[in-house]
């Protein structure tokens, strides 16, 4: 009994913890569907707690989440270290303001563009970084990351350095506009349980089960005659273009759109926040993004100083849960269920 | 004619020229083992046929296809299959996941990704089979890391067997192994020579000579001499090299 909620606990890396299934049968499964009630109720409830101001601020944390979650697929189930993630999220949201600055009004019209053009981007950027590994594949795709900002620097009736405004929301359609003031919050929330969803679910699939092997042994994997390459790259695109898809939200969002966002340290921070929650762990994206975000608006509040404090945390989970905080979360849940 | 023909391989690191212009052929149904000191660019030969060398000179022919300019991949599509000098297994994987992974390359698309994998019960019995045969059937679901030398050098094997390969290379598949499961390696190889055409590296003289109908000796890349036991036993300059050598050890 203790060898088998032990072995139960180590030995599903990605999947939910285990170690809670064992002790609280459904509890597991239910969870996500918790997550996701309390997380819709929110915006209703937060008025009665003085809390609405954060109703936007995980608003945020769900956009940041989605992008995160697209990088966790290529990081931590791929294999592939991309620092040029940012990227993506700036063509993203650079051509909703290209679709705007046409005339274009509709939301769907603007987010679908945004996930499209993104994952055109990564098939080309994709094509040529995947043909590198190691520190080479790092170095590439942040150059790439560099030439998408510096051509959004240099694009003066997008506003260049200074950015560019959306003064008027985007339509939604479908009777959604000004239904309430929190609509927005909605869609991006069932935005981000599909794409969370269809990730979990991916990683189960065929496809899931060849990139972890990549990840683990390319060698090998070639060996046996997976078309690694091109597992690579669709992949790539696929995280690119929902990238994309959270740049076009971002933008939404902010209703403001500038250079900065595709800078290298957004990239950097992405990969930071995935590295937290744990790399290629199904509720690493979304557990690190919640704690780094939070962690920064409540220490903004106390200290001009919160760069310390988070780097200091950092340190810890380096040195006690290099797995990420999901792999410190299972363990511990695992380690109760055997007591 | 061959089942399988490498005609003139080159391949060179530097000044040095580690394949140097050889030929070699396996037969259909044959055990063709390639012996040769450390170094003498064995690796280097199963490298080149499997495509994870580019080789700068040559051919290769599988079963009537040219294989020289294809990807490592491909080849493996029209038949070729390997096993690692230096065990080459997904460690943090159950024998199982193992086992799945390479049935699944050569059934049906490694793209789709929305049905579980697991579900599948036709990969899952191909699987089975798989380990029913190669005696991995007791450690399915142990993680492949955790099990003994000999029992991850037989994955190894089982691993390269799931594609149903028409010519298996096999890179010293009984190194470092103990008596026991050397026993067994020689039973399975001695079992696959049925369907496969088999290229064997080994140092283990005794095993060579147990299995292969032809032997090759490969020295500084170059192939010395070819043929069956007697004539490479006799052969004065293999002595020399490299059987004189070992029974000097
Ligand atoms: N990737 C490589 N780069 C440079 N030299 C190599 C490489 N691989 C093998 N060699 C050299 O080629 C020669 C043959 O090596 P190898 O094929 O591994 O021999 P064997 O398998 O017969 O022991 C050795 O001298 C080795 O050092
Ligand atoms: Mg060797």
């Amino acid at each position: 009994m203790q060898d088998g909620a032990q072995h139960a606990a180590s030995s599903a890396p990605d999947g939910a913890p285990v170690g809670v299934r064992a002790r609280f049968p459904g509890l597991a499964r239910r969870l996500p569907w918790l997550v996701l009630a309390l997380l819709a109720a929110f915006p209703l409830i937060a008025p009665a707690f003085g809390l609405e101001y954060y109703v936007g601020f995980v608003r945020r944390v769900l956009i940041v989440a989605i992008a995160a979650t697209s990088l966790n697929f290529i990081l931590g189930y791929g294999g592939m270290a991309a620092l040029g993630h940012a990227g993506f999220i700036g063509v993203g949201a650079y051509t909703v303001v290209a679709l705007v600055e046409a005339g274009h009004s509709s939301a769907w019209l603007a987010w679908g563009g945004a996930a499209a053009v993104a994952g055109l981007a990564a098939a080309a950027i994709g094509a040529v970084s995947l043909r590198t590994r190691g520190v080479y594949f790092i170095m590439i795709t942040l150059a790439f990351a560099q030439m998408l900002y510096y051509l959004a620097v240099s694009l003066r009736t997008y506003g260049g350095d200074d950015g560019y405004g959306l003064y008027t929301p985007l339509e939604m359609g479908a009777g959604l506009d000004g239904v309430h003031p929190q609509v927005f919050y909605w869609v991006v929330l069932a935005i981000a349980a599909l794409v969370f969803a269809l990730f979990s679910r991916v990683a189960h699939s065929r496809y899931g089960h060849a990139l972890r092997g990549i990840r683990d042994n390319e060698t090998r994997m070639v060996a046996l005659g997976y078309p690694v390459y091109g597992l690579k790259l669709a992949g790539f695109v696929v995280a690119g273009a929902v990238a994309g898809l959270a740049g076009g939200l971002l933008a939404s969002h902010n209703a403001f759109v500038s250079p900065s966002l595709m800078h290298w340290t957004q990239s950097a921070l992405l990969l930071v926040m995935v590295m937290l929650g744990g790399a290629g762990r199904r509720w690493g994206a979304p557990l690190g993004v919640a704690l780094w975000l939070t962690l920064e608006e409540v220490l903004k509040l106390h200290t001009d100083y919160w760069h310390w404090p988070l780097g200091l945390l950092l340190l810890l989970v380096v040195f006690h849960a290099p797995q990420g905080v999901a792999a410190l979360f299972e363990r511990r849940a695992g380690r109760e269920a055997a007591r | 004619m061959s089942l399988f023909r490498a005609e003139g391989l080159v391949k060179r690191f530097g000044g040095l020229l580690a394949t140097d212009h050889v030929e070699l052929a396996v037969e259909a149904g044959e055990i063709h083992a390639l012996i040769g000191p450390n170094g003498a660019g064995k690796s280097t030969l199963v490298n080149l046929i499997s495509g994870l060398l580019p080789a700068d000179a040559g051919r290769i022919v599988l079963d009537g296809v040219e294989l020289t300019r294809l990807a490592p991949h491909q080849r493996s599509r029209h038949g070729l299959a390997r096993c690692f000098q230096i065990t080459s297994v997904f460690r943090n994987d159950s024998v199982r996941d193992n086992l799945m992974l390479a049935v699944q390359a050569h059934a049906g698309s490694s793209f789709r990704c929305l049905a579980r994998r697991d579900a599948e019960q036709a990969l899952q019995q191909r699987a089975e089979a798989l380990a029913r045969r190669t005696g991995l059937a007791e450690v399915l679901e142990r993680n492949a890391g955790t099990l003994p030398h000999g029992v991850q050098k037989r994955l190894d094997v089982a691993l390269a067997l799931a594609s149903r390969p028409k010519l298996l290379l096999l890179d010293e598949p009984m190194a470092g192994m103990g008596p026991e499961d050397s026993v067994q390696m020689v039973a399975l190889i001695r079992s696959l020579a049925s369907e496969a055409g088999i290229l064997l590296i080994e140092h283990d003289m005794d095993a060579v000579f147990e299995l292969a109908d032809r032997i090759s000796v490969l020295v500084y890349g170059r192939v010395l001499t070819s043929g069956d036991a007697a004539h490479v036993k006799g052969h004065p300059e293999v002595q020399a090299v490299y059987l004189g050598t070992e029974a000097g050890a």
